[in-house]
């Protein structure tokens, strides 16, 4: 998995932007240094307290289904931010960016979610966008 | 006029005859700053000359959903792992060297994580939503995380007895109000931290409130705070909360167990168990079982 993750690594973005989890847990297991990008399919958005997650199925270049998590926060901070439970369905295409585990298994600190109309959805405004990537305001 | 509480009328007498059987050292301590702080909620209840006696037609508007402005620093303008603007003794400041010193080194843990409160005064500082609800005789205030009522009572009543007082996760609060400001003393409260990257307080600490709405969209807590193990002067700091205009958003039950898998590590430190892993509790059969953290054999 290290392997996979270095190669994911690999293809990060740059300047993702750093995010606040600043509820029940430190976010000391993540990297905050490094990001992660990875497009894959819904598999599961658990809508939960104290933090939300994200189950993203992500094939890797050996062409092995990994099932990635991807740490949000809960409910009433993503709806403050435009992210309703709605919005990401089992089955969606997404591409994900994050914070990754600094153990190197398949985990991260979500920082944002493109959806296939071009919509960004993350708890940070800077980077939220609406479909097409168009910028909008905060809710 | 309010009639003076049995507890405080004595308090009254001890610093006016300037005397106090002594203990131990930190007992004496404790005795001296906990009477500072039962002394600022005394002078600014003669100030009041007892409190405003509320009635319904007076009550303050604060009705809304809030959150705390400026993350989760206790002082606002003191960014977490930073050295502090609190006055600490040399104990608490070793532990606070210590705290940020691990957090460097990668180790990191809040109780928290357990699924415990926050407690108080770091229930203070705690992010997502809050609601107040104000009553005459008594003030309920919210806090999303953990479904946490804080109640501050209004009627008139003291402190508990001392022989029935323990240390609770937000403390023992009675206050009155003055105009529009609840002035509150809160005592009896759990030793914690102020939050990650901000330093620790004991069970002595002890606070006085000034609580007021300073604006349409802001209600501002002026805090000061008293402990005698950690503190070597009372900290004051002002902090403020800000109306959340999300529309549709409602304050529900918040459940910390609900998907909760955040483990300690053998140094110390914070880490996940993900799905499919052994001990993940599965959101989905929290429930229902077979989920759940499995008893040691």
């Amino acid at each position: 998995m290290k392997i996979v993750l270095a190669a994911l690594l690999s293809a990060g973005i740059a300047g993702i932007a750093t995010v606040d989890l600043s509820a029940h847990h430190s976010a000391i297991a993540y990297d905050r240094d490094a990001d992660v990008e990875l497009t894959g399919t819904v598999r599961e958005f658990q809508y939960t307290n104290p933090h939300s997650w994200l189950y993203v199925q992500v094939v890797d270049k050996a062409g092995q289904t990994v099932d990635w998590g991807f740490e949000a926060e809960g409910p009433s901070t993503l709806l403050r931010a435009g992210i309703k439970v709605s919005l990401l369905k089992p089955g969606e295409k997404v591409t994900v960016k994050g914070h990754p585990l600094k153990d190197g298994r398949p985990a991260a600190l979500l920082v944002s979610v493109t959806k296939t109309d071009g919509s960004v959805l993350s708890t940070d405004a800077a980077l939220r966008r609406g479909p097409g990537g168009k910028p909008i305001d905060a809710p | 006029m309010h009639v003076l509480p049995l507890r405080m009328a004595a308090v009254v007498a001890v610093i006016t005859v300037g005397t106090f059987v002594p203990r131990t050292a930190a007992a004496q301590e404790y005795e001296k700053w906990y009477k500072q702080s039962e002394q600022q909620f005394l002078e600014l209840k003669q100030k009041a000359r007892g409190g405003t006696r509320m009635t319904w037609d007076k009550l303050p508007d604060w009705t809304g959903i809030w959150t705390h402005d400026g993350g989760t620093r206790f002082d606002p303008k003191i960014p977490n792992y930073q050295p502090t603007s609190a006055k600490l003794t040399p104990e608490y400041k070793a532990k606070f060297d210590k705290k940020l010193a691990d957090q460097k080194q990668g180790i990191e843990w809040d109780h928290l994580s357990y699924c415990l409160p926050a407690g108080f005064p770091r229930w203070i500082t705690e992010p997502f939503l809050r609601e107040f609800v104000v009553r005459p005789e008594e003030v309920w205030w919210i806090n999303e995380q953990q479904s946490e009522v804080r109640r501050i009572y209004t009627d008139g009543r003291a402190h508990v007895p001392e022989d029935e007082a323990y240390s609770t996760w937000t403390g023992d609060s009675i206050g009155f109000w003055d105009g529009d400001t609840l002035v509150v003393h809160t005592v009896n409260n759990k030793e914690g931290q102020y939050n990650r990257g901000q330093p620790d307080y004991s069970d002595k600490v002890s606070t006085v409130e000034k609580i007021r709405k300073v604006s349409t969209d802001v209600i501002e807590d002026d805090i000061t705070v008293y402990d005698p193990l950690s503190l070597v002067e009372p900290w004051h700091v002002v902090n403020r909360y800000v109306r959340v205009k999300t529309p549709n958003l409602r304050i529900n039950m918040w459940s910390c167990e609900e998907n909760n898998n955040v483990v300690k590590t053998q140094d110390g430190s914070t880490q996940f168990i993900l799905k499919g892993e052994t001990g993940y509790k599965d959101p989905n059969s929290v429930i229902t079982g077979p989920g759940g953290t499995q008893a040691p054999k």
